[in-house]
């Protein structure tokens, strides 16, 4: 009996460790399972993936099955259970083993899906990112064009300076033979030749020459065109324009009679008539063919009256006009020069403007903007053109009849500014008589004491009367005079 | 003495000394040009400095250039020098706020 029980109790303690693995088993198949069903929410994501991995599960397993037996053989063993038993669920749930076996396999399962789902962009980095020196294109642009300015007005000022100093030397015997004083700035305290041309810019020469018969002095001023400014250059190759000499004679008083006159191209004419008070004010008709002088037809003249052209349209000087026709610009006499017109502002009185004596010329250098020192002699008989037309102007002189015509106009000018004035200076008048009297009714009705307002009111009364009296003793004074 | 005086036209007692003509009127008549490159200028760095955009900042510095290179040799150099500084500065300071390359404005 005692056998027979501790036989017994021994088959209990046995079945029960036995049935404990067992269980361990079944735990572990529950364990999976629940495993299983805790990566049932990975079903959707990994189903592609488990589609291939079986084909990997296999040959895995054979290299595992080589590698591990024994560690893994439980794990085998279960996975072949669980195969066996849910075949239709095979699929996912060798999915959390095939993770573990996959481990150096990774990348492979995850490119292949991503290259059936997203086409690979490729995205060039942001220009800022760079760092290389082309994507600072526009900024080696603009410090390019900056040195090119800079290069264009070094040769410009040069050139400029080259060809000033050109004229200069071509022009400088005939001057100094013919002026004391050739050259001269101002500041020195001293009348000498600075024997130099006075820079205003980087296109513009002055020359003072002075010290002569007949003219007060003379101003030649070379205005070539802006070479060094590269805007102007490109503005040019569009319009090709001229380097100018102009030369400004101031004539004494007594050495030049009262004409006004003016030679050169139809359309410098022109625009002179617009712009010059003397030549808008005498020479009201149109510039005229020069052709009954024997003057070439792309010149005209402007005259005051005739006799002034047939006294200055001498052989010579048609000579003059006719061989360097291209070259002239324009020649203008005038005894009342003051210069262009002044833009005005209303309600201010004008004054007559200052006139003077002047011989002006416009000469045209030729090369119309290609220009090289050595054309600079070419002006030279220019040159002596103007010295002629100096002691021209002094020897002419009007008749009678050309004096009494040349007087009534300037009388006839004087007459029409001093109308327009007298209006103005009217208007004048009235407005600041107007501010008086605001003025004083402002202080009466200021005034605080009453005596003093009745008395300052009676004493304007008193003027206001008086004014009328007086406009009514000057009109019967018309009257009588009329009568 | 007097074949001298009769051909030589040259007289050292008539001599005027030059006077450069009134600069009131003359400098508007002349030309503007380098007074409005000047501001113009001012404009474009206040435009650059303010609203940080280089393409201003350079425009300034090429109109303060223009303005130099049009100036009238009787214009005060402090002005011409005070706009090309205020133009360079504009573009140094856009590009130390800023050091990416510039994007046209178009």
């Amino acid at each position: 009996m005692k056998a027979f029980l501790a036989f017994c109790v021994v088959l209990l303690v046995f079945g029960s460790v036995s049935e404990a693995k067992f269980d361990d088993f079944d735990d572990e198949e529950d364990i999976v399972e629940y495993d299983d069903n805790d990566f049932a929410e990975f079903e959707d994501v990994t189903e592609d993936s488990i589609t291939e991995s079986p084909q990997r599960v296999i040959t895995t397993e054979d290299d595992e099955d080589e590698t591990t037996v024994e560690l893994e053989g439980q794990d085998e063993n279960q996975e072949g259970d669980f195969e066996d038993a849910d075949t239709q669920e095979g699929d996912t749930e060798s999915e959390p083993y095939d993770d573990e076996e996959f481990e150096g396999y990774e990348d492979k399962p995850d490119t292949s899906s991503s290259k059936n789902k997203d086409p690979i962009t490729i995205v060039d980095v942001p220009a800022h990112l760079q760092n290389s020196w082309e994507s600072y294109y526009l900024e080696i642009l603009m410090v390019t064009g900056l040195l090119a300015y800079i290069m264009n007005y070094i040769i410009g000022k040069n050139k400029n300076s080259r060809l000033a100093q050109a004229w200069f030397n071509t022009h400088r015997e005939l001057l100094e033979s013919n002026f004391t004083l050739v050259g001269d700035d101002g500041t020195n305290k001293e009348a000498t030749s600075t024997g130099k041309l006075n820079q205003e810019n980087e296109h513009i020469y002055n020359l003072w020459c002075s010290g002569r018969v007949c003219c007060e002095g003379m101003l030649i001023q070379l205005r070539f065109l802006k070479r060094q400014d590269l805007l102007n250059v490109l503005a040019r190759m569009m319009r090709p324009v001229s380097d100018q000499v102009q030369i400004k004679v101031t004539m004494n008083d007594e050495d030049m009679d009262t004409y006004v006159f003016a030679v050169g191209t139809r359309k410098a004419l022109v625009r002179l008539q617009k712009e010059m008070q003397d030549l808008s004010e005498f020479c009201s008709d149109k510039p005229k063919s020069g052709a009954k002088y024997g003057l070439p037809d792309s010149l005209a003249i402007l005259s005051e009256m005739g006799e002034v052209t047939e006294g200055m349209m001498d052989t010579k000087m048609v000579h003059f006009l006719t061989h360097y026709a291209d070259k002239i610009e324009s020649v203008h006499f005038s005894d009342q020069f003051s210069g262009p017109k002044i833009m005005q502002e209303e309600g201010q009185p004008l004054k007559l403007p200052d006139t003077k004596r002047t011989l002006l010329f416009t000469f045209n250098v030729p090369g119309s903007g290609n220009t090289y020192p050595k054309d600079m002699e070419a002006l030279l008989p220019l040159m002596n053109m103007v010295i002629y037309s100096i002691d021209k102007a002094k020897k002419f002189r009007l008749n009678r009849e050309g004096k009494q015509k040349a007087d009534k106009n300037r009388a006839r000018v004087e007459e029409n500014f001093l109308k327009l004035t007298h209006v103005q200076r009217q208007e004048a008048a009235q407005s600041r008589r107007e501010e008086k009297k605001r003025a004083e009714k402002e202080r009466i009705m200021n005034e605080e004491d009453p005596e003093k307002q009745r008395r300052l009111e009676e004493a304007a009364l008193r003027r206001e009367q008086k004014k009328l009296e007086k406009k009514q003793m000057k009109m019967k004074q018309i009257k009588v005079k009329a009568m | 003495m007097s074949t001298n005086s009769m051909s030589d036209p040259r007289r050292p007692n008539k001599v005027l000394r030059y006077k450069p003509p009134p600069s009131e009127c003359n400098p508007a008549l002349d030309d503007p040009t380098p007074d409005y490159m000047n501001l113009l200028g001012m404009i474009f760095s206040m435009c650059g400095l303010m609203l940080k955009l280089k393409w201003c900042a350079w425009v300034a510095v090429y109109c303060s250039f223009i303005s130099f290179a049009n100036s009238r040799s009787s214009e005060d150099t402090k002005q011409m020098m005070s706009s090309f500084m205020l133009s360079i500065s504009a573009v140094v300071m856009s590009y130390l706020q800023n050091p990416q390359p510039m994007t046209p404005p178009w």
